[in-house]
C-alpha cells in the first residue's frame, strides 16, 4: 500500500497557469522518492498539494491513507514539511523555535525541551542554538528547519529542494540525514534540480517538467535510459551524415544532429555497441573526423529526458 | 512574533490615542453643542472607538502577513486547529486594546474626563470596549486572511480596504454630535448603527446611568459582530485555494 499516491492531479492558477497537468505517481512506504525537475516544473506545487496547502483543480491524492481533500487534518498529523524558505520565528532562538514546534505538535513543555536538546546535539548546532534565528546563516536555517520537521518523527517527510543554496559540506550533511531517516522507516519525498542528488538518495525517481511526469522509475532504470555512454560518429564531410545515420538507425536511440554534425547511438552494450557502429560505418568507406564512446554529462542526460534547451 | 509586533506597533497605539483625543477636543470643541456635559466627557467614547478602529486596521495587515509569511504557511501544515494562529493574533489585539484603553483614560483625565459612574460602571466600560475591540478585530482578521492570497494582500495595503467604512461609521454617528445635527433621512441609520450605540452606552457608564434599551442594543451589536466575524475569521484562516 503506497504511502503517497497521486492520481491525475492537475492544478491551475487563475484559469491560465497550468502548474500541474495530470500528475500521477506513487511512493511505497519507507522509501525515498526524488521528484526531479528544473525550475518551474511544478515540484513545489506537488509538495504544497500533498501538505494540504493547496487544493488540486482535479485529481486525487492520498497521504498515509488519508485523502488530502476530505481528511486534511489527518494528513497534517502524519506529515512534516520543509519548504524552500525558512519557516522560523525570527525573534526566537533556534532552541526556542524547536520547542515551539514541539509544543505545537502536542508535546509537553518538558518533553519538547528535552527533544530540542537531543536534536541540537544530533544536528551539531550547540554553538548557535541560543542565538536568535535572525542571525543564522543559510545552512544553519536549513538545519533548524529540518530539525523542526523532525521534532515529532513523522510518517512522511516532504523536503522541498533541501540542499539548494547550501555549501558542499551542508549538502553532504543533509544527504546523510535523509539516508538515516529512510533507514528508520520514514518515507521521504524530496524535490531537487540535481540529478546527482536524486540518484544518490532516491529509491525511485519521478522526473517532472512543465507540470507533467515525463519519466519515472528507479534511478538505475533512468540512468540506463539516458545515463549510459553513447557512441558518437562525425564524418569529415557533413553531407555524409544521412548515410551514416541510415546505417545505424536500427540501433538503440540513434539520433542525428545535423547542426553539430554527428550521429549518436546509445551504447547499451558499452564497447560492443561501439565496435558494431565502427564496423558498419567502416563498411561505408566514409572518411570520419571522429568516432568516440562518451559518457553524457548529467545536464545532457537530463536534457535528453526533458527535451528542453538549456544554457 | 508578538514581541516584535509589540515593539513596532504599540508606540503608535499610544501616540495615536493621545493625538486623536487632542485633535477631537480642540478641533470640534465649540463647533458642536453637547448640552450639559463637558466636551471631553462627551467625546471620550468616540475617540476611544476611533482609535480602536484605527488599531483594528493594522489587524488586517497582520492577518494578511500570516497568510503569506513562510512561518504562517508552515503553521498551516501542522496538526493544529485553525483557531490557534487566530487566537494568537486576537490576543495581541486585546493587549493593544488594553493599552489604548489605559492611554485614553490617562489622556481624558488630563483633559477633565471623570468616571463618575463608579468602579462597577468602569469595569463595564472596559469590558464593552474590549468586547468591541475583539469583535471588530475578528472582522479585520477575516478580511486580511481573505485578501492575503491576492495581490492586494501581497502589497501590504490590505488595511486600506476597511478604512473608508470605518471612517464613515465614526463620522455618521452620535459619537461626535447629537442625532439632530444630521439630515432627517440619515436619522435612523445614525441612531442605531453600532458606533452610536456603543458610544452612547460608554457615555452613560461614565456618567453613572445607562438606558436599558441602549445597553441591550449595544450588547446585541457587540455579540452579534463577535459571532459573525468570529465564524468568518475562522473560515478564512482555514481556507485552502
Amino acid at each position: 500500500m503506497p504511502v503517497i499516491e497521486l492520481e491525475g492531479v492537475s492544478k491551475e492558477f487563475d484559469g491560465a497557469v497550468h502548474a500541474l497537468q495530470g500528475v500521477s505517481f506513487s511512493v511505497p512506504t519507507g522509501s525515498v522518492c526524488g521528484l526531479l525537475g528544473p525550475n518551474g516544473a511544478g515540484k513545489t506545487t506537488v509538495v504544497k498539494i500533498l501538505s494540504t496547502l493547496l487544493r488540486p483543480t482535479s485529481g486525487t491524492a492520498t497521504v498515509a491513507g488519508y485523502d488530502i481533500i476530505r481528511n486534511p487534518a489527518q494528513v497534517r498529523a502524519s506529515i512534516a514539511m520543509t519548504g524552500q524558505f525558512s519557516a522560523l520565528d525570527w525573534q526566537l532562538t533556534g532552541r526556542e523555535n524547536l520547542v515551539l514546534f514541539g509544543r505545537l505538535r502536542g508535546m509537553r513543555r518538558k518533553d519538547a525541551q528535552l527533544r530540542a536538546d537531543a536534536l541540537i546535539g544530533q544536528f551539531d548546532m550547540a554553538h548557535a542554538a541560543d542565538r536568535r534565528a535572525q542571525t543564522y546563516s543559510g545552512g544553519m536555517q536549513r538545519r533548524i528547519n529540518i530539525a523542526a520537521a523532525l521534532v515529532v518523527p513523522p510518517q512522511v517527510l516532504f523536503l522541498d529542494e533541501p540542499t539548494t543554496g547550501l555549501d558542499p559540506r551542508s549538502r553532504r550533511d543533509v544527504w546523510d540525514l535523509v539516508s538515516s531517516l529512510s533507514a528508520q522507516g520514514v518515507t521521504v519525498l524530496l524535490t531537487t534540480q540535481y540529478l546527482e542528488e536524486a540518484d544518490l538518495l532516491s529509491d525511485s525517481v519521478v522526473v517532472i517538467n512543465e507540470g507533467r511526469v515525463i519519466a519515472s522509475g528507479t534511478a538505475e532504470e533512468l540512468k540506463r535510459r539516458v545515463g549510459f555512454s553513447y557512441c558518437a560518429v562525425s564524418p569529415v564531410n557533413p553531407a555524409d551524415l544521412p548515410q551514416i545515420f541510415s546505417a545505424v538507425s536500427d540501433l538503440d536511440d540513434a539520433q542525428a544532429d545535423y547542426e553539430a554534425n554527428f550521429v549518436s547511438v546509445l551504447a547499451s552494450d558499452g564497447v560492443a555497441t561501439f565496435a558494431e557502429v565502427f564496423r558498419r560505418v567502416d563498411r561505408l568507406g566514409i572518411e570520419l573526423a571522429d568516432i568516440s564512446l562518451r559518457k553524457p554529462s548529467l545536464d545532457e542526460a537530463f536534457l535528453h529526458l526533458t527535451g528542453s534547451v538549456n544554457n | 512574533m508578538v514581541i516584535g509586533t509589540l515593539r513596532d506597533d504599540l508606540p503608535f497605539a499610544v501616540v495615536a490615542t493621545v493625538g486623536n483625543f487632542i485633535a477631537f477636543n480642540f478641533a470640534l470643541r465649540n463647533v458642536i453643542d453637547t448640552g450639559n456635559i463637558t466636551y471631553p466627557q462627551y467625546i471620550l467614547p468616540v475617540v476611544l472607538v476611533q482609535v480602536t478602529f484605527l488599531g483594528v486596521l493594522t489587524a488586517v495587515d497582520r492577518a494578511a502577513r500570516d497568510r503569506q509569511s513562510d512561518f504562517g504557511i508552515q503553521l498551516r501544515t501542522l496538526p493544529i486547529s485553525a483557531a490557534v494562529p487566530l487566537m494568537a493574533r486576537m490576543l495581541y489585539c486585546i493587549i493593544r486594546g488594553v493599552v489604548v484603553l489605559l492611554t485614553t483614560f490617562a489622556t481624558g483625565y488630563v483633559f477633565g474626563f471623570r468616571m463618575i459612574g463608579g468602579p462597577l460602571c468602569a469595569l463595564a466600560f472596559c469590558a464593552i470596549t474590549l468586547l468591541l475591540t475583539l469583535a471588530v478585530s475578528l472582522g479585520a482578521d477575516a478580511a486580511g486572511s481573505r485578501l492575503g492570497d491576492s495581490p492586494i494582500g501581497k502589497g501590504g495595503t490590505a488595511s486600506q480596504v476597511l478604512l473608508v467604512p470605518q471612517m464613515l461609521l465614526v463620522i455618521l454617528s452620535t459619537g461626535m454630535a447629537p442625532v439632530e445635527s444630521f439630515p432627517d433621512w440619515l436619522h435612523t441609520f445614525v441612531e442605531y448603527q453600532p458606533v452610536s450605540q456603543v458610544t452612547e452606552t460608554l457615555r452613560g457608564l461614565a456618567s453613572g446611568h445607562v438606558m436599558v434599551g441602549n445597553l441591550a442594543t449595544t450588547l446585541a451589536w457587540c455579540f452579534g459582530m463577535l459571532g459573525l466575524f468570529g465564524v468568518a475569521a475562522l473560515r478564512m484562516q482555514r481556507r485552502t485555494t
